[in-house]
This record gives C-alpha cells, structure tokens and sequence, in this order.
C-alpha cells in the first residue's frame, strides 16, 4: 500500500513538471515550424514570464488575476518585439546566424533581469494555497494547476491550429512559406504572429512554475535543456511529439531519480534523448529525416 | 568602458585624499573590501562594521595614544582586484596591518602578496586550507569550515539527543565535503547516520529524496544544501509530505533569501551562524550601536569585521608596538579574547574561533539557542 501511494506521488510529480517541460517545448516546435530554427532564449522567455508576475503581483501589488493577465499581454508584446528585433532582420540569413542571435537574446536577457531585480530568487504564492491530502499522498495545489492548464492549452492549440482560419494559415506557413506567399498568406506576419504566441506560452509555463521551483534567473535554462531534448525525443518539430516528449522526460526522470538515484537525474532526460537517438532517430512522431531533406 | 574609467580615476583620487590627510599622530590601518563589483553591497557592511570598531577604538584612546585611521581600498569583487590592493598598501610602510577580504577565493590568490608585505592580515574567508598554507602573517576572525559539522553532530545528539540521522547534502565542493565531515564528526559521537542522499544543485523536484526520508525513519535531518533555491523546495516538500523530523541545518538555512522562499515550511528549524546579534554580551554591544550608526541590521559581513578590527587593536595595545613581529605575536598570545562572533584564541596557524552560534527559526525569526564551541 504503502509503495503504491509512493509510486502514485512520483508520478504526479513527474507528469507535473513534464507538463511544463511540455508547454515550453511546444514554443520550440512552434519556432522551429515557422522558421525552421531553434530560438536558444525559448527557456528565457518563461524566466521573464515569472519575473513579469513578480513585478506586477510582488511589486505593484496587483491581484493574481490581473498581474496574470497582464503578464501574458506583456510577454505577448515581448514576442513581437524579439520577432523583429531578433529574427526579422536576420531572416534571410540562414539558420546559423538566427541561432546565434537567439543566443545573443537570452544573454542579453538573463543580465537585463539580474540587473533590475538582484541575483536573489523571488518567491511566488500558489494560485491556490495548499492542496489535496489522500493517505499520504499530498497533491499540491499548484502542480494540480499547472497540469489542468497544460490539459486546457493542449485542447486550444489542437482547436486553434485544425479548426480556425489563422491556425490554418499559420499551419500553410509553416508547411511551406513560398506556396503559402502564393496563397497571399502574409508570412512575415504569420511568423510574427508565431513569435506572439510562443513567447506567451514560455511566459504562461514560467507564471505556472514559479511558485513551484522560485523565480531566479537561471530557471529557465534547466526548464528549457530538458524541454529540448522533450523536443528531440517527441519529433523534432511535431507538436504532438512536444507534449509527450515533455511528459515522457518528466515521468521517466522522477521515477529514476526514485528508483536508481537522485545525483544523476539530469542524466535520464539525457540518457534517454541518447537511446531515442540511436533506436528511432526521427523521434516518436517525427518524419524520417530523409524526406525532411 | 567609460563607467570603469570613472570608477578608477574616483578610486584614485580617493586613495589621494586618504594619503593626504595622513597626520603623522595617527596609526593607519588598512582595509581591502568588495566596495565595486557584483559583491558591493557585502563590501559596504565591511567597511560599516570596521568603521563602527574604529569609533569605539579611538573613544577609548585608539592605539598606543593615537587616533585610528582605515585607509579602504577597493578590490573590484575579484581576485586581481585583490591581488593589487594588497601589493598597494602592503608596500606602504606606515600601515602596520590590514584587514583583507571575506572570500576565501580572493584570499588565496593574494596569499602570496601578503606573505611578501609581511604583515598582520585578518581575513573572513572560511575555506579551512587558507590558514594551512605556511603564511604566518594571515589571521582569521571566523570558524572555518571544518567546525560547522561539528557543532551541526554535537548540537544534534548530544543536546537535542537524535541518533537517527540523515544527511542532504548538495554533490558540489561544499555539499560533498560538509557531508563527509558531518559523518566523521557523527562517528566520533558514535552515530552511524541512517541516510546519506546527495542531488545535483537547481533540482527541482525533491519528492525522491523526501521519500528516502521517510522511509528511512531518521529522527533528523542535517544538511549542507548550497542554493537557497533548492533549500526552499526541499523544506516545502518535506513538510508537504509529512515528514516532522528536527532539522539543523549548514549556515545557508538561515539566510534572508532561504527563510523569505521556504517561508512557513522552515520553521523550527535549527541552523548554525557564526555571527548572531544576542549570542553574547560583545554581540549586543556591537548590535545596539550598529542599528543606532547606520539603521540596518547588523550580519556577518559587518560582524567580522568589527571584531577583526579590534583584535588589531588589542593586540598592538599589549604589545605596546605596531611592528609587525611584535603585533603577530601580541595576536598569538590572545586568550580567550571576547569578540562579537566569540571568545578568539588564536592557534599556531591563525586560526581564532572554534565555535558557532546554534540558531532556530522561530516563526520566521532567528533566535539565538546557544554557542558551541568546539576547541577540546
């Protein structure tokens, strides 16, 4: 009974934080979708979403729901501004200097954040104070949250991208942009559009972790290492794949660290990144890479 | 480039003022702190905390009759910063004694330039090896590391009477050599700890190493954790899943940061603290004036400083000189000496405390238990 009820709290720990690993990941697809490259500042952007509820519940004082709202509006518009300001004028450029630039971006933003804020982590209070007690399992409120969030933001994407004329577009675009431009599909707007909606999404997984892991400045390179290699597992650039892949790392990291040992958790992530690799290099839902090519 | 610039021409002309003000009835002393750089705010409680203990020195008529004066030098929060402010004052043969920085890193890299000034230098860096390395002219003026696991073991089982230990500890340098020291000091006290679980630094879930806990049945929890980040999940997943066992705790336990993130879940907590405002009659002295001069709470950054100061102070005092051999052996010869983070005695290679404060979390206050010293 007892190993059970043990069992039972890894795994809800596990698929919590792999719901994140998820949401952050899908910002990745989404990129990759669009302009066919990794935007290395996707982890930054949960980082600033978290700072942005800091500033605007902490600071200001605001209630949770506004400072929410808010703080997804702001990252929205942040969005836009690293389409244009870190994408855009590289876009012909190929996909090496866009990495690099993205690079630059989270950089540029980890020492923005560390020089406004301080280097001490902040805390956030759940949505939700407490949680849910069964036997000796404790559900805690806010991985309860962040997994109905991940379960509603995975229903809305599938909604948005199969069953609205944007989504389509966005779908056209990212399929092939010279056909889509022939359709009169504005692509540069359709990537801007992208850039909107990823970095809100980075934004929401950071607004919904916080409270879990603290806001501090390197949050969001642990989330995004292993929302990446969730990518890679998944299908590189599937957005099924994201979902599961984030998951997937989740479970299977917090019941290594349970069962194997606690030192080397990281590792499975990359351990399992490696034997997804070596068995089936397209990932879990990915195309063969030759036909990509 | 231009800030830099700036930074040094003021440095510059600072140290100039300094030089010129010098009155030749004065006894200079210096002092190399983080006054720029990322570690700034620290360095300006250093130089409150020596600031304070040159007020009190010289009301009591100052060394040998003469006024104090602290000559501050910058070091830029890094280590060649470092390097070059003691080659700076060091050469300066009017200044008889300096008190160096609290990082242990920017300690060893000057180590060589102090041995080569020759004299008298009190450092707060609290790596053991600092003191070990054959330079008889470094003194510290806190614990060294070594002691913590100590007086974590003694305070545990012999006052507290807990003899199911587990011990959480970070795999880094500090993490893995607070762990092996804690359980050597265990043994000694006879105690075989029931569970010894490391994790990587920025875990971010803590629910396998809560369960080991658990399962385990210890009856307390030591801990050297290094984040506050990683102190704070693991503080909130522990009370979460209901484990109620004593805690104490590695310093980190009871910082700002760790207390203001774990909130509610670290309370009753036991943690150690060189440095503690009521831990003794000095430490409320000092206190007192420190909230009264600056209007901010007194911590270590400030404390050891204090006491570094007016350790000089005794010592040229009874030696009646302030050449350096003379001063250096007026240092060894203190006993029992009442500071404000204890009573110094110095041993042969520098060393001046041996002890710490055991502190608790009372309701998100920090209340002083009882010192332990832990020089038998």
């Amino acid at each position: 009974m007892d190993a059970l009820a043990n069992n039972f709290q890894v795994l809800f720990q596990g698929l919590a934080l792999g719901s994140i690993y998820a949401l952050v990941a899908l910002g990745f697809v989404l990129i990759i979708r669009a302009t066919n490259v990794v935007n290395f500042a996707q982890g930054d952007f949960a980082m600033l979403g978290a700072y942005l509820m800091v500033a605007f519940m902490v600071s200001a004082g605001l209630p949770y729901w506004l400072s929410f709202l808010l703080a997804l509006v702001g990252m929205g518009l942040f969005g836009l501004v690293f389409n244009y300001g870190v994408y855009y004028p590289l876009r012909h450029r190929g996909f090496l200097p866009v990495i690099i630039s993205t690079l630059g971006a989270s950089i540029f933003l980890q020492n923005t954040v560390l020089a406004i804020f301080g280097a001490q982590p902040k805390r956030l209070d759940n949505v939700v104070a407490g949680g849910i007690q069964i036997g000796s399992v404790f559900l805690d409120s806010q991985y309860l949250v962040i997994l109905a969030v991940t379960m509603v933001m995975v229903a809305f994407q599938y909604f948005f991208f199969e069953h609205t004329m944007l989504g389509k577009k966005l779908q056209a675009t990212s399929q092939d942009k010279d056909m889509a431009r022939l359709l009169g599909i504005p692509v540069a707007l359709m990537i801007a559009i992208t850039f909107v909606y990823s970095s809100a999404l980075g934004g929401l997984a950071g607004v919904l972790v916080g409270p879990v892991l603290f806001v501090s400045i390197g949050m969001g390179s642990i989330i995004a290492l292993k929302a990446f290699a969730a990518t890679i597992i998944g299908g590189f650039g599937d957005v099924k794949g994201a979902i599961v892949g984030g998951l997937f790392i989740g479970v299977i990291e917090s019941f290594a660290a349970f069962y194997i040992s606690v030192p080397y958790k990281d590792a499975y992530a990359f351990l399992m990144l490696f034997l997804v690799l070596v068995f089936r290099p397209q990932g879990f839902f990915g195309e063969r890479v030759s036909e990509k090519a | 480039m231009r800030v830099s610039l700036l930074c040094a021409l003021s440095a510059g002309a600072m140290a100039s003022l300094f030089v010129f003000s010098a009155a030749a009835d004065s006894v200079r002393i210096g002092l190399i702190s983080e006054i720029t750089g990322p570690n700034a705010e620290a360095g300006s409680y250093t130089v409150n905390g020596a600031r304070l203990a040159v007020d009190a020195v010289n009301k009591k008529g100052g060394i040998l009759g003469k006024q104090i004066e602290l000559v501050i030098e910058d070091n830029q929060s890094t280590n060649p910063g470092t390097v070059l402010a003691f080659s700076k004052l060091g050469g300066n043969t009017d200044i008889p004694a300096i008190i160096g920085p609290i990082r242990s890193t920017q300690v060893q890299a000057a180590s060589p330039t102090i041995q080569k000034a020759g004299i008298p230098v009190m450092i707060g860096g609290t790596d053991p090896s600092l003191t070990h390395v054959n330079n008889p002219w470094v003194f510290r003026c806190r614990p060294n590391d070594t002691f913590s696991s100590r007086v974590i073991a003694d305070f545990g089982v012999t006052k507290l009477k807990l003899k199911k230990w587990a011990i959480v500890h970070s795999t880094d340098a500090f993490g893995s050599g607070g762990q092996k020291a804690l359980v050597d000091a265990l043994k000694t006290l006879g105690v075989e700890p029931v569970l010894i679980q490391g994790y990587t630094n920025n875990s971010q879930d803590f629910t396998p190493v809560v369960l080991a806990i658990k399962k385990s049945g210890a009856d307390v929890i030591g801990t050297y954790m290094t984040n506050s980040q990683d102190l704070g999940i693991f503080a909130k997943q522990l009370r979460q899943l209901g484990v109620a066992a004593t805690w104490v705790g590695s310093p980190s336990i009871v910082t700002d940061t760790a207390m203001k993130l774990a909130g509610e879940s670290l309370h009753g907590t036991y943690g150690i603290a060189d440095f503690n405002p009521d831990a003794n009659a000095e430490a409320k002295i000092f206190a007192t004036a420190y909230r009264a001069k600056y209007n901010l709470e007194p911590d270590v950054y400030s404390s050891w400083a204090y006491d570094a100061l007016n350790v000089i102070a005794a010592a040229m005092n009874a030696a009646k000189s302030t050449k350096p051999d003379d001063v250096r052996k007026a240092i060894l010869g203190l006993k029992n000496w009442k500071g404000v983070e204890g009573n110094y005695t110095f041993d042969e290679n520098g060393d001046g405390l041996r002890g710490y404060n055991i502190v608790k979390n009372e309701g998100g206050k920090v209340k002083f238990v009882e010192h332990i010293n832990v020089d038998k």
